[in-house]
Parts: C-alpha cells; sequence; structure tokens
C-alpha cells in the first residue's frame, strides 16, 4: 500500500494501576515505544468511567498503543491474553501500515 | 515463552499492594486488591476483618455499642427483615430483628482462628540476605553487577557463596544468566505445569508479603529491581537446593465454615434462643425463629456487630452535625489547613478568635510538585501518592549574601558528618575518635538523654550560628504554566468553597517533629506524600498572589480583592506550633494582622497540647508546656504523638455544618460550598482524591489495629531498620507491613477504635450517586462496604445513607450523645 510497510497495532484499555504490566509486556517483547494515554473515559464491561481525574492518575483507565512487526506481535498477543484471564482490560489488534518500519523493528 | 511467563508473573503480582519506603511512608488499605469484593466476602489466609465476638459483648456492657445501634445494622444489612411479622413467644411479641438480637447476645463465640505458621523455609535466609544486600541505599560496599539487575548480580556472586552447597552452586550456574530465561528453566526443572505456574509463583510471592510488596514499589518507581528477577531467585534456589515449590496458603471460602448439617444446626440455634425467650417453647414456635435465624448466620454476626459498633458512632456524629451558618461579614484572618484530622483540633482552638475563619483542604494545596530545596541533595515528591510528579520546584534565595553564608556553613557541617562517619567507620580510627572526643559524646548522650529539650535547643543555637537562614521563594513561575496556575488556583478555591477572602488567609501545611523514630513518615502529611507540607504552602500562596494569576481568575467569575495576600505556614502536630515561612514575602501593609494571628496561633497550639495530653501515653496536662514539647526531641519516646489514631469520618461540607461540635480530632474535614460548584466537578475531585487518601488512611490503621502480627509492623522497640526502606523485627526476616503497634495501642489497650471511614457529605444526592455511578474506584469502595456514605443535600433536609439500591433514611437516636 503506497510503499508502505505493514505492521501490526495493538492497543490496550486497561486501569492505570495495572498499566506496568502491560508497559513490562511491551517491552519485553521488543516493541521500540508505545504511546500511552491517562484518563481514558467511556463504558465497558464494568460501567461507566468518567476519564481524567484532576488528582488521580492512579483510577483511571489507560490507554496503552504499540506498533510492531507481525512476527514479534504474536508473543505479546498471547501473552496480554493470558493476562487478561484474570486482570480487567481489552485489547483491540489491527493491521497497520508504517512510513519508516526501521523504527519499529 | 518467555513473555508468557512474563504474563503468569504480572498475574500472581496483580494482588500484591506496592508498599512504599518508610522514608516516605504512605498509608495504604493492605487489602486494595479487594476492593471489588463486598468486604465481608473476603477470605484472605491469616487476616481478620473484624474485631472479636468477646471484644463486641464488652463494648454492648459498656454502652459503647447499643441494642438500637443492634437492631439498625440488623436492618441495614438484611432487607427480609422490614416485612417480617411480629412473633408471639410466651406472652410477649418480639420482632424479627429483637430475636436476632437475642441470638448475638448469647451465642457461643469461636475463638479466633490462630494463624498457623509455617515451618522456617531454609530458603527465605538466602533470598532476603541477597534481597537486603542489592537494596540497601547505604551498603557501604556495594553488591558487585549491580547494573546488571538482580537475577544477574546474584547469579554471578552465588556460585561463590560459601553458605551453598558445591551441588547448589553447580546447579546455579547451568542456568541462565538472565532473569526471564532463568525463571523459565528453573520452572521446568522443578516440574511446575503450564497450568499451575500461575499459582506457583503466588505462592512464591506471599512467603515474604513485606519485601514482595516493596519490591513492587520499587519496580514501579526506580526500577532497578523487580518481581521477575525476585522469582527467578527464589526459584532458581529451589532448584538449586532440591526443595519443591511453595504450595499456597488454602483460602478458606464462605463454604469451608459451614457445619457437616446446616439444617441441624438452625434448628438447635433456634431451640436454643426459644427456650431462652419462652418457657416451654412449642414446635411451631421453634419454627418460626428457625426461620427468623436462618437469615442472619453465626457467620454474619461480627460483621452485623462492626456495623453497629460503627453506627453507634456514625449516627452520634450526624447528629451533632448543626444548622449553623456562616459568620456575617468579611473574615479578618482566614486559615486553610489539610484535612487531616490532627487539623480540626488547631482550628476548633483557632476560631476561638473573633474574625478568625478556617478551612480544610488537601494538605498539597492543590499544588503537586517534585521539589528541590537550594542547598538539598535529590528531590522530594511532596504529592498525593495517586499522582506522578510532573512539576519540578526549586527553591531561590532571595538574599545572595546570607545565601552564600548559609551554604558555607552547610559545607562545613557536611564535611563535619563526613569526616565523623568515615572515622567512626574505619578500621583502627574507632579507637583513636572514642579516646579523644569520648568524653564529648558522653555528655552530649548525658543531656540528650536527661534533658532532651535544653539538647535541642543547644544544638539548634549551634546549627543557626554555623549555618544562619536564608529567606528564599519557591520557582513556581518555572514548573507551572500561566494556564497551569490558573487552572489550580481556580481548582482549589472551587474545591474549598473559599467563597469570600480575608486581608490576610494563612495557607498551613503540617509536619511532624520526632527523633529515633523509624515511622517518622508516616506523622508527617499523607496528601504530600509522607512529607511536611511546607513546600506545596509556599508554592499554593505563590501562586494566589500571582497579579497575573489573579488576572486571568477574574474572568472564571473569582476575584480576588487587591488587599488579600496568602501566607504559607506550617503547623508542628508534635508542638502544635504554627510557624510562618516566608515572612520576608509579606507585604508591611499586613504585618499587624499576621502578628496578631501568631499571637494568637501561639495561644491555641498551648491549648491544644494540654487537650491532647489528656489522652496521650505518659503525658499529663499539668506537665508544663516545654515538658509536653520535649517530647519531640527525646530520644526514647515511642509515643510523640498519637498522629491519626481513632480516625473515624470525613465531613465534606462547610465548616458551620461542624464548627460547634467537638470531634476530638477524628474528622476529616473538607470545605466544600455546593453553590460554588454548579457542575460537581470539585465534589469529584474532593471524592476521588483526597477522600480516597483518607480511605487508605482509614484502612491502615484499621487493619493494623486488627491484625497486629500480620499487618502491623509490631512494637518499634524491637525495628532495625533496613536504610530508608522499611524494618525487621529482630535481625531477619520479612519486611514489616503497616503501622507499628504503639501507633495503634499501647500495650494492650487500644487507640485507635478500628472504625471503617464514615464519609459525610452536605451536597445534592443526585449529583453524589452521578459521580460515584462514573468513577468505579467509588462503586467499589461504596458498593462493596469498605467505607459508607451519608449525605443531605443542604442544611435543612434529612440525612440519607447511600445503599447499592438507592438511598435511604439515616437512622436518628432520641438521645444525642457523645461522639466518643
Amino acid at each position: 500500500m503506497h510503499g508502505l510497510t505493514e505492521m501490526t497495532k495493538v492497543e490496550f484499555v486497561v486501569p492505570g494501576r495495572d498499566a506496568p504490566s502491560i508497559r513490562a509486556l511491551i517491552t519485553a517483547a521488543g516493541a521500540t515505544g508505545y504511546t500511552a494515554v491517562s484518563g481514558v473515559s467511556g463504558i465497558g464491561h464494568h460501567g461507566q468511567h468518567s476519564g481524567a481525574l484532576l488528582f488521580n492518575d492512579y483510577d483511571t483507565l489507560t490507554m496503552l498503543i504499540t506498533v510492531l512487526p507481525p512476527e514479534r506481535a504474536e508473543e505479546l498477543i498471547t501473552a496480554a491474553r493470558e493476562l487478561f484471564t484474570t486482570c480487567s482490560g481489552v485489547m483491540f489488534v489491527t493491521d497497520t501500515y508504517v512510513s519508516r518500519p526501521d523504527y519499529f523493528q | 515463552m518467555s513473555l508468557l511467563i512474563q504474563a503468569h508473573v504480572a498475574q500472581a503480582a496483580h494482588d500484591v499492594i506496592a508498599v512504599w519506603p518508610i522514608g516516605s511512608f504512605i498509608a495504604l488499605n493492605p487489602l486494595a486488591a479487594h476492593e471489588s469484593t463486598r468486604f465481608e466476602n473476603i477470605h484472605e489466609p491469616g487476616i481478620t476483618l473484624t474485631q472479636t465476638l468477646p471484644r463486641y459483648r464488652a463494648q454492648y456492657a459498656s454502652g459503647r455499642i447499643t441494642r438500637p445501634d443492634l437492631i439498625s445494622a440488623l436492618h441495614e444489612r438484611i432487607g427480609e427483615l422490614d416485612g417480617f411479622p411480629v412473633l408471639e413467644l410466651g406472652r410477649m411479641a418480639w420482632s424479627a430483628a429483637e430475636i436476632l438480637v437475642e441470638e448475638m447476645l448469647r451465642s457461643d463465640s469461636r475463638p479466633p482462628t490462630p494463624r498457623t505458621l509455617s515451618a522456617a523455609d531454609p530458603l527465605e535466609q538466602h533470598v532476603t540476605k541477597w534481597v537486603a544486600a542489592f537494596v540497601d541505599p547505604d551498603a557501604q560496599w556495594p553488591i558487585p553487577g549491580r547494573r546488571d539487575g538482580f537475577y544477574s548480580a546474584w547469579h554471578a556472586l552465588s556460585v561463590h557463596d560459601p553458605h551453598l552447597s558445591r551441588l547448589a552452586r553447580r546447579r546455579i550456574r547451568s542456568l541462565p544468566d538472565q532473569a526471564l530465561p532463568a525463571l523459565t528453566a528453573a520452572l521446568t526443572h522443578l516440574g511446575v505445569a503450564d497450568g499451575a505456574t500461575v499459582q506457583t509463583l503466588t505462592a512464591e510471592l506471599a512467603a515474604l508479603p513485606g519485601w514482595t510488596s516493596y519490591l513492587k514499589w520499587r519496580s514501579e518507581h526506580s526500577g532497578d529491581i523487580d518481581l521477575t528477577e525476585y522469582l527467578a531467585v527464589r526459584l532458581a534456589l529451589r532448584h538449586a537446593l532440591d526443595l519443591p515449590p511453595r504450595p499456597l496458603s488454602p483460602r478458606p471460602g464462605p463454604d469451608g465454615d459451614h457445619p457437616p448439617d446446616p439444617a441441624k444446626e438452625l434448628w438447635a440455634r433456634a431451640e436454643q434462643i426459644s427456650a431462652t425467650l419462652s418457657p416451654s417453647p412449642t414446635r411451631a414456635e421453634v419454627a418460626m425463629v428457625a426461620r427468623v435465624l436462618i437469615l442472619h448466620p453465626p457467620t454474619d454476626h461480627p460483621f452485623t456487630w462492626q456495623a453497629a459498633y460503627e453506627s453507634h458512632y456514625r449516627t452520634a456524629l450526624v447528629q451533632s452535625i448543626t444548622y449553623g451558618t456562616a459568620a456575617p461579614g468579611r473574615p479578618t484572618v482566614q486559615v486553610v489547613m489539610c484535612i487531616d484530622p490532627r487539623s480540626e483540633g488547631v482550628r476548633r482552638h483557632l476560631e476561638s478568635h473573633p474574625g478568625l475563619e478556617t478551612l480544610g483542604f488537601a494538605g498539597f494545596f492543590g499544588v503537586p510538585v517534585r521539589f528541590t530545596s537550594f542547598q538539598g541533595r535529590g528531590a522530594v515528591d511532596s504529592l498525593p501518592a495517586l499522582l506522578r510528579p510532573r512539576h519540578a520546584v526549586t527553591e531561590s534565595p532571595t538574599s545572595p549574601q546570607r545565601a552564600h553564608r548559609r551554604s558555607r556553613g552547610l559545607r562545613f557541617l557536611d564535611a563535619a558528618a563526613h569526616a565523623l562517619h568515615a572515622t567512626e567507620n574505619a578500621t583502627a580510627t574507632p579507637f583513636a575518635l572514642a579516646e579523644t572526643a569520648g568524653w564529648f559524646y558522653g555528655a552530649t548522650t548525658f543531656t540528650r538523654t536527661l534533658a532532651p529539650g535544653l539538647h535541642h535547643t543547644l544544638t539548634r543555637t549551634w546549627r543557626t550560628l554555623i549555618a544562619p537562614p536564608s529567606p528564599s521563594e519557591v520557582t513556581v513561575s518555572d514548573a507551572f504554566s500561566l494556564e497551569e496556575r490558573v487552572t489550580l488556583a481556580e481548582a482549589a478555591v472551587t474545591m474549598m468553597g473559599l467563597h469570600q477572602f480575608a486581608p490576610l488567609i494563612v495557607l498551613t501545611g503540617h509536619r511532624s517533629t520526632s527523633i529515633n523514630n523509624l515511622y517518622q513518615s508516616a506523622l508527617d502529611c499523607g496528601a504530600c506524600g509522607g512529607n511536611p507540607g511546607a513546600v506545596n504552602a509556599r508554592a499554593a500562596a505563590a501562586i494566589f498572589n500571582d497579579p497575573t494569576v489573579r488576572a486571568a481568575l477574574a474572568p472564571r467569575g473569582i476575584t480576588i480583592p487587591e488587599d488579600t495576600v496568602f501566607v504559607a505556614a506550617l503547623h508542628d502536630t508534635v508542638a502544635d506550633t504554627i510557624t510562618v515561612l516566608d515572612p520576608h514575602l509579606v507585604p508591611d501593609t499586613h504585618a499587624t494582622e499576621l502578628a496578631e494571628f501568631i499571637v494568637h496561633a501561639r495561644a491555641a497550639a498551648d491549648h491544644l497540647v494540654r487537650e491532647r495530653a489528656t489522652t496521650l501515653p505518659g503525658a499529663h496536662p499539668h506537665q508544663s508546656l516545654a515538658r509536653l514539647r520535649a517530647r519531640a526531641h527525646d530520644w526514647a519516646e515511642v509515643y510523640p504523638e498519637l498522629g491519626l489514631a481513632g480516625n473515624a469520618a470525613m465531613i465534606i461540607g462547610p465548616r458551620e455544618m461542624t464548627a460547634s461540635a467537638n470531634l476530638h480530632r477524628r474528622v476529616f474535614l473538607h470545605s466544600y460550598r455546593t453553590e460554588m460548584d454548579p457542575d460537581g466537578t470539585g465534589l469529584e475531585t474532593i471524592l476521588t482524591a483526597p477522600m480516597i487518601v483518607a480511605q487508605w488512611i482509614n484502612h491502615q490503621y484499621y487493619f493494623s489495629t486488627l491484625n497486629p502480627d500480620v499487618l502491623s509492623a509490631g512494637t518499634k522497640t524491637i525495628h532495625n531498620a533496613i536504610g530508608g526502606i522499611g524494618v525487621l523485627a529482630g535481625h531477619s526476616g520479612d519486611l514489616r507491613r503497616g503501622l507499628p503497634w504503639q501507633s495503634v495501642a499501647v500495650g494492650d489497650t487500644l487507640l485507635h477504635e478500628p472504625v471503617r471511614l464514615s464519609v459525610i457529605v452536605q451536597a445534592p444526592l443526585e449529583r453524589i450517586g452521578d459521580i460515584i455511578s462514573g468513577n468505579q474506584v467509588l462503586r467499589d469502595l461504596f458498593d462493596n462496604d469498605w467505607i459508607t456514605l451519608t449525605a443531605r443535600p443542604s442544611p435543612t433536609t434529612p440525612w440519607h445513607r447511600y445503599t447499592r439500591y438507592g438511598w435511604a433514611s439515616q437512622p436518628t437516636r432520641t438521645h444525642k450523645k457523645e461522639n466518643r
């Protein structure tokens, strides 16, 4: 597609207190980086989440987004699925395309 | 495979609550991982959730719990009781609740299940030795290879450990030198099946819960060690020492306490109660009683007792709240203090001064900072544990000459201390030191022991002569953009309902002073991350005094008069003195008001010190003020103050609600005015931040009181410190968690009443409900009975109690009683 390189994008929405575990998995999977968005709002399995709180980073939801080569994503997805069998959170996996693949290798 | 193991580690560590080091002690709910579970449904091995039945019965006998309290608690807990008909037993009519009360007063008490101590695991000695060596910040000989991480450093060194057999060392050598592959290999060697991995890792983490909790904190903050490495060392050692994996303690489920034949047991209970209520009960009467008793199994009795115990206090507290109105006119001085219960005493005494008004706000004054002082080494995170530091504030001297002199003096003191430390720790020099300076240290030790106040005065004078204080100011404009400063100021004004501004507004943080006290930071400000709140008060005053901030606030509807000056101050919770910070920044126009305030604050402090002496172990109100205050400098004093012992409630509303009541320093007081917060944002912030911190503190005291062996740090007298990390009881073993026993009790007498936090709010019920609905942490805490919520929309409307099914009317008592 337009000379872009196919990658896998993995997005997690987890309680802020569980974000360190996900970040550790992303790092261990060999991802070169991630984007974190704290204070995510919405409605889900556990009800409503009002979003960012002025003086509490701990009890809000955090979204973590990472992009990595498909062959490396497989192990991360398997590990995250295992983690979500006992911890709350959701994961979205999509194919994506990047213009600078060396940034994600 | 490695990532999967890492996921298993995360699963096993999910319920581990990270514990802050004692150098910046943060009170936490030690069972916070279970907050999504109903309080009474938690089954944690070895942990008690309530008091014992004999203790409850003793409180019933003393009047601390009354029959109406029990009936009210039963109705709150058992909805079916409301529709139950009155029962005729003998010649008397009994309500179902009364029958249940009769059983609670009579039923046999089961002795508490003794904590089963497992046999000492030979692994622990090895593990604690290496972990302590790795994390000790003051190690004289840092562990080699530390940069490679805990597991790698251990792997490289343990193959030379003479305490391990040759076979064990050979097995360790054969393992990979990286943590994750080594953990995987060790699990394989130990024969742990894939399906049992999480359970095995959970059991290993539970072996030393104190160390595990600290390492979790450390992995999230400094990152030089994590639980994967810790588990890798543990399981590698198990493999090397030929020890099987640690079995997981069985969790007694709710079914575990049930008798073999519930029907027979119920009938026996019914017969027993019927016989006490009727001389010759018929079979039909026993059956009627059984239908009542089935609603309240014996396993529920302690929780009903606890609810009644808490209801007694809460009902009296609610009834002590008045319909008072704010004093008319503009106050001359407003003092904003931390919500900490200790502030309530100061506020009560300060308010005796006409024209003085007090407010309560979280002790970091809405300004979360990472602070580096002018001459300081390293930074301090002075902010709630709920926040990550984002704003680095420094200190700038306002007098370069005095700053230079102070720096020179501090360098001299530092060099002297360093030289002394080096001399004490070298091989031969300690003998020479003892010969030459021993007489001097002997004299100072003598003075310090027999006259701690004098020793403190002499030391302070000497240090002040060498390094006189230098005026300075904090540099908020570098750390916060104008928009951030305006937002923080607006949030603070909205949250505390500051609807009018006095000419002098004193923002008063707090600190505690004591020596030889490893838990000193537990007495400092919890909202400031276990640090004194001075820098936050100074930063907040600087923000509010900034003309550009005031100009930006005006379009937002907040007009701070030109003649209003904000001043920072610090309340010492041992001496109860209030010290004005940065007096050089106060304009001359306000010097008179400030001087009057200082005089009045001194008188209030004297009254409060005497008031507190009535409950402080070893103190007496007739002792001199100097002697009472010298406790702060007595190195043998284990009760410098009572801290937050007794904390029981949090009231969110205007001060006039509580101004006429003596709350005995048991209540977190957060000022709030509904009319200043039309969209409820301020209330949401209060409920999701200050209230969460108050809840953490409350549960830390609650569980430390009920579980002295497991969730309390035990007696201070046998504590050994590991740097600023934590304490051991004795010379080895696990890090102790929770508060020391002296924070909650004296001997066998409790200083702290174990009650869950009663939150009381004056705000529209619909708004409160919406806020709870939007925040899972609040739903968990209120719906699962970790804390309670009582609210009224306005001073003229009745109180309502929050339940998971909606608002219910709050029980009242006909006779008003004292809150304690």
